[in-house]
């Protein structure tokens, strides 16, 4: 087929707002036009048509845009309009700011809707809200002068998303939930219930529903629906039915990856021990829905595991380091897997598609499957691919980004993206091999094929599906570079023994694995959430009684997801 | 509740008195916030958020929902006013007056040591009369285009500016003659008035089509743009190949195995194409006609490609709603399969073509036979001009629909609480004890419509009020003020009218709330330790 194969992306809630995020700035990061001295091989270049779609604007200036639809908190846009920055439509009240928007003066949006006779001149009484302060770097974004070596501190600063945000959004893209404000000590939108009934209130539904339609009929060949939300609060159930209206709607292939947030998650009128039972509650029926309604979903978490976690205890990255419960930075790892693991159906050329890749991971039903991250991929300086991958039999390149989940390294199905390792790094030819020649993986002649073999050597009885693209990680700002410990080089590789990068320079891009797995271990996963549930004691859980749960619907669901449980135990295996 | 404190010293507690101060406080707080917007002179509010968001509005309704209402009281009383607007229409702002109205009215007795169990006992009493007098001057009316365009024209005159009002109030009216049943004793589904919107520098009027307008076009560039004496086939049958079938690929030995494989896969979506096709040809194949096919379902390229080069217009993805309106509008069935396709499954229409405005695409669907389903164009420079048109023409199809479904109107300008009030005041003698306080409170509170409608138009309240109850003793017709003098007149005169419903369920709501409030005896907020659940 010779049309686009398109992605309508999702993101429900805040946290996945981070996530997505980081996501369009690195789409964004690795756009190409043209011009660049680097030459990449066209079928290993991503083609941005499936994420994105041209419009114009009333200014006939063609616009470029992410086919998105995000929905989040009243007070999470900041600075921004709901209706985005491309189209007009919104006062620019910052005057600084003026001449570079499509925003327009005060003064001239109340002349121009006196002319067009909604109301007479001395009827029209204006009421300002108090301007939004905007972060910094988004100030000198706007104005064009964001100085590349200048330290923003986007870490310790950045309040919400649109802090750091580079991409431009389409008017269609950003909903604001009617009424709910975002209230940095608990989730306004508390629970699942919450959200189902969010989704049924018609004021939201019919327009929603109508942007999903406007851009479906947009595309030639859709093929299906990327969906981040935050499963720990309401936005689980509100992705949950939208997932439903996908699946009778579109009958498309749906990744959904449920977010948990790197934080103790609390709740309005409810203690610490009711909030731990809360998002037990949010989180079986937030699986649950997955479980019926998504093609493949991945749980995704900067934390070791979700459940007892007092302490905050995290993953660890080599040659990372992070604040534990800083959304910024976690949420940029989180993308970071999201934007390698996609790229194999998301390249130029490919006959990969989104179904094909979920299903190849997802034998038998298991629609659950884990995450697996190397970031930065443990490269030194100089060092070959073969080399690399010849140390490193006796222990694992990935880590784990699901949480409580191990998948092992037997009977593993998985899908692994390489990135940022360009072919001159696969092995030294013939003439200078030396001890590479008698390496069983000399005769691989691409980095897929390499990593591919290597799987096949370590891990028993598995299946594994590779792809690569010599295009790194970019992780220059807004990207929380400062994450890279001083270890790492500017392009990312791990430098020799107690050498340091040289003070003031940022690691500019980095190579990196991503992996979507899944094995029998997964059920742990589930097992986890299902001990959880045992200390519920719905009935005492006011939100819950609130918004109209029954015993019977919450019961069916913990059933149903034993059932989908038991896909993982041993004597199903294929 | 003295157990409460033990569980959580940090709670805090109002008691009495001062819980009743707290809800009084910020029922009058929403109060002055709407007042301003009350009747046709109210003030339009230009609402500019922080990020520059615009939104123009009139309507209470929408004012209430746009407001971040933190306080629990002026919550409460927001969410119950637009549940108003929810259940008939429009009222909120009228709603939110009163309810603010009686509690201040309350809190001159109850500031005097009257018990408010006594208050509320006479606002019921109040109520039950006011809903009397309320059957006793409803105006019966006829369907017809004359009474249906003085209340839709009231209604909008409240919304935007009158030059605009009369302009809406036309296209609303026929929109729903258009769609109403032949004898004119049903309310009309109002879903089947679609409000469709373009944006548009120079071109700012609002029309009403007869028949469809779409907000997506052809995909084709080889497609006709304009087709005149059209069939309509409309269809939600899949016409792109997509594997949905889990574990269902195929192996091939060499790419020309792969590609023969891909074509006999979608030979099935090729069928349905052909039989479109040969629909067509028989129908139209000798005569002027021509052919649209409109699908709910997707269309891929190759078979917009097909169907381009039979001269068909083809639409994919249509709204699921606007399936039902197609075949109201131009006749035909909406079909699920091309099974035995047959010519008396085609609706008609006159002409269809697209409209280009920006990235939008737009398809006008026109001259049809007897639409039983329209679409109001709302054209603006600007998505907020838009939402503010769009949000009056809703609230006048509902006052239409209204008074379709009451068979009745009431005079407006502020003539019923007139009347009310001096009903009421009479009344108050047949009570016995307190409870005539509370009447005359009641009666009190009514009259802050009329006030606040003299306020908005520039003129004195008092002078105002002394005027109207003194002339509706004087006639047995309702007297209302005439916003334009100041003086006193005859709303049916003027053709100026309120739907029946909305003033009943106003009379309902504002005396509900207001007495639950005037009930509350203790205000509790949590502390920093939250209650257990």
């Amino acid at each position: 087929m010779d049309y686009t194969r398109e992605i309508l992306t999702f993101q429900f809630g805040t946290y996945a707002n981070y996530v997505g995020t980081h996501f369009w700035n690195q789409q964004e990061a690795n756009f190409r036009y043209g011009d660049e001295s680097e030459q990449v091989a066209e079928e290993q270049l991503p083609n941005n048509d499936i994420l994105y779609r041209e419009g114009r604007n009333d200014l006939n200036r063609t616009t470029y845009t992410p086919r998105l639809l995000s929905v989040d908190l009243s007070g999470t846009l900041g600075h921004l309009p709901v209706t985005g920055e491309l189209y007009g439509n919104f006062v620019q009240r910052d005057e600084e700011l003026l001449p570079l928007s499509t925003g327009e003066e005060l003064e001239q949006v109340r002349k121009r809707a006196e002319e067009s006779g909604v109301c007479s001149p001395e009827q029209l009484e204006v009421q300002e809200q108090s301007k939004a302060s905007i972060s910094e770097y988004q100030r000198d974004l706007l104005k064009n002068a964001v100085v590349p070596e200048k330290n923003y501190q986007l870490a310790a600063t950045a309040n919400s998303w649109v802090d750091f945000l580079y991409a431009r959004y389409h008017p269609r893209t950003l909903n604001v939930l009617p009424g709910l404000i975002r209230d940095p000590t608990a989730q306004a939108l508390g629970t699942y219930s919450a959200g189902t009934e969010m989704w049924q209130e018609v004021s939201f539904n019919e327009e929603f529903c109508d942007r999903i339609r406007l851009y479906v009929e947009e595309c030639d060949g859709l093929q299906g629906f990327h969906v981040l939300f935050d499963i720990d609060d309401g936005f689980g159930g509100l992705a949950g039915k939208c997932l439903e209206h996908l699946n009778d709607e579109y009958s498309r292939a749906s990744f959904a990856l449920p977010l948990h947030y790197p934080r103790i998650t609390s709740y309005p009128q409810a203690d610490t021990r009711l909030s731990h039972s809360i998002r037990v509650v949010n989180n079986v029926l937030g699986y649950h829905q997955l479980s019926e309604q998504a093609l493949m979903f991945t749980p995704l978490s900067t934390l070791e595991t979700i459940w007892r976690n007092n302490n905050l205890k995290s993953r660890s990255l080599p040659g990372l380091q992070w604040e534990t419960d800083n959304l910024y930075q976690t949420s940029a790892l989180l993308a970071a897997f999201f934007d390698t693991a996609t790229l194999s159906y998301r390249l130029r050329q490919t006959p990969e598609s989104l179904l094909r890749f979920c299903e190849c991971v997802t034998p038998a039903g298991r629609k659950m499957t884990a995450a697996g991250l190397a970031l930065p991929f443990g490269l030194r300086e100089g060092q070959d691919l073969i080399e690399f991958l010849d140390q490193s039999g006796d222990h694992a390149l990935l880590t784990q980004l699901t949480p409580g989940c191990e998948p092992g390294t037997s009977y593993v199905v998985q899908s692994v993206t390489a990135r940022g390792i360009p072919a001159e790094r696969l092995k030294r030819p013939r003439e200078l091999a030396g001890d590479q020649l008698r390496m069983a993986a000399y005769s691989c002649d691409s980095i897929s094929h390499m990593l591919q073999l290597y799987y096949q050597c370590t891990y028993h009885g598995s299946v594994t599906n590779a792809a690569a693209t010599p295009l790194p990680l970019k992780t220059q700002l807004p990207f929380p570079y400062e994450m890279f410990a001083a270890g790492i080089s500017r392009d990312g590789y791990r430098l020799p023994e107690g050498a340091e990068r040289e003070t003031g320079s940022r690691v500019d891009s980095a190579p990196m694995l991503a992996a979507v797995q899944n094995s029998t271990k997964l059920g742990e996963h589930l097992d986890n959430v299902h001990a959880q549930s045992h200390r519920v004691q719905l009935a005492k859980l006011q939100a819950y009684s609130n918004s109209g749960l029954e015993r019977d619907e919450y019961d069916t669901a913990l059933d149903q997801l034993l059932e989908f449980r038991d896909l993982y135990a041993d004597s199903q295996y294929l | 509740m003295a157990s409460i404190s033990l569980l959580n010293p940090k709670a805090e507690f109002a008691r009495a008195a001062q819980a009743l101060a707290i809800n009084i406080s910020a029922a009058k707080g929403l109060q002055d916030v709407m007042r301003t917007n009350l009747g046709p002179k109210g003030t339009v509010k230009m609402l500019v958020s922080g990020a520059g968001d615009i939104k123009i509005t009139k309507d209470g309704n929408v004012l209430l929902h746009e407001m971040q209402i933190q306080h629990p009281t002026a919550s409460m009383i927001a969410r119950a006013s637009t549940a108003q607007d929810d259940s008939t229409g429009d009222g909120t702002t009228t709603t939110v007056m009163l309810i603010g109205e009686l509690l201040k009215q309350a809190d001159i007795y109850l500031s005097e040591g009257l018990h408010p169990r006594i208050m509320t006992d006479g606002f019921e009493k109040a109520r039950d009369k006011a809903l009397e007098v309320l059957d006793q001057v409803k105006v019966p009316v006829e369907i017809n285009k004359k009474n249906l365009v003085e209340v839709a024209n009231t209604s909008l005159k409240t919304k935007v500016h009158p030059a605009l009002a009369d302009l809406l109030t036309d296209v609303c009216v026929n929109a729903v003659l258009t769609i109403a049943s032949a004898d004119k004793t049903k309310p009309v589904d109002l879903h089947m008035v679609e409000l469709m919107e373009m944006q548009h520098k120079s071109d700012t009027d609002t029309q009403l089509v007869r028949g469809l307008v779409m907000d997506h076009g052809a995909r084709h560039p080889d497609m006709p743009k304009r087709l005149e004496n059209a069939y309509i086939l409309t269809a939600n049958v899949s016409l792109e190949y997509e594997k949905a079938e889990v574990n269902s690929g195929f192996f091939y030995k060499t790419a020309e195995e792969r590609e023969a494989f891909v074509r006999a896969e979608r030979e099935f979506i090729d069928q349905r194409v052909k039989k479109v096709i040969e629909l067509k040809r028989s129908v139209c194949d000798g005569t002027d006609k021509t052919f649209v096919l409109i699908n709910q379902k997707g269309i891929d390229p190759i078979s917009l490609d097909a169907l381009a080069k039979e001269g068909i217009l083809a639409l994919r993805r249509a709204k699921r709603r606007n399936m039902e309106r197609l075949s109201l509008a131009c006749g035909g069935t909406a079909m699920n399969s091309f099974d035995d396709l047959q010519e008396e499954h085609l609706g008609y229409a006159g002409v269809v073509y697209e409209h280009v405005l920006g990235e939008n695409k737009y398809t006008f669907v026109e001259d049809c036979k007897n639409p039983l389903s329209v679409t109001i164009l709302i054209k603006g420079p600007n998505k907020h001009t838009i939402t503010q048109i769009k949000d009056a023409i809703r609230d006048g199809l509902r006052a239409i629909n209204n008074t379709i479904a009451d068979k009745a109107l009431v005079p407006g300008a502020g003539a019923f609480e007139v009347r009310a009030y001096n009903e009421l005041v009479a009344f108050k003698d047949t009570i016995k004890g307190k409870s005539r306080l509370a009447v005359q409170a009641f009666a009190d509170a009514l009259l802050v419509i009329p006030k606040t409608l003299a306020v908005n138009s520039g003129y004195d309240a008092q002078d105002t009020i002394v005027k109207l109850t003194v002339e509706d003793r004087l006639s047995p017709e309702l007297v209302g003020l005439d916003l334009a003098t100041g003086e006193p007149m005859k709303p049916v005169d003027l053709g100026v009218y309120d739907n029946y419903i909305v003033k009943k369920q106003i009379l309902n709501s504002c005396s509900i709330i207001a007495s639950n409030l005037l009930l509350v005896d203790e205000v509790m907020r949590a502390g920093m330790t939250s209650l257990k659940g």
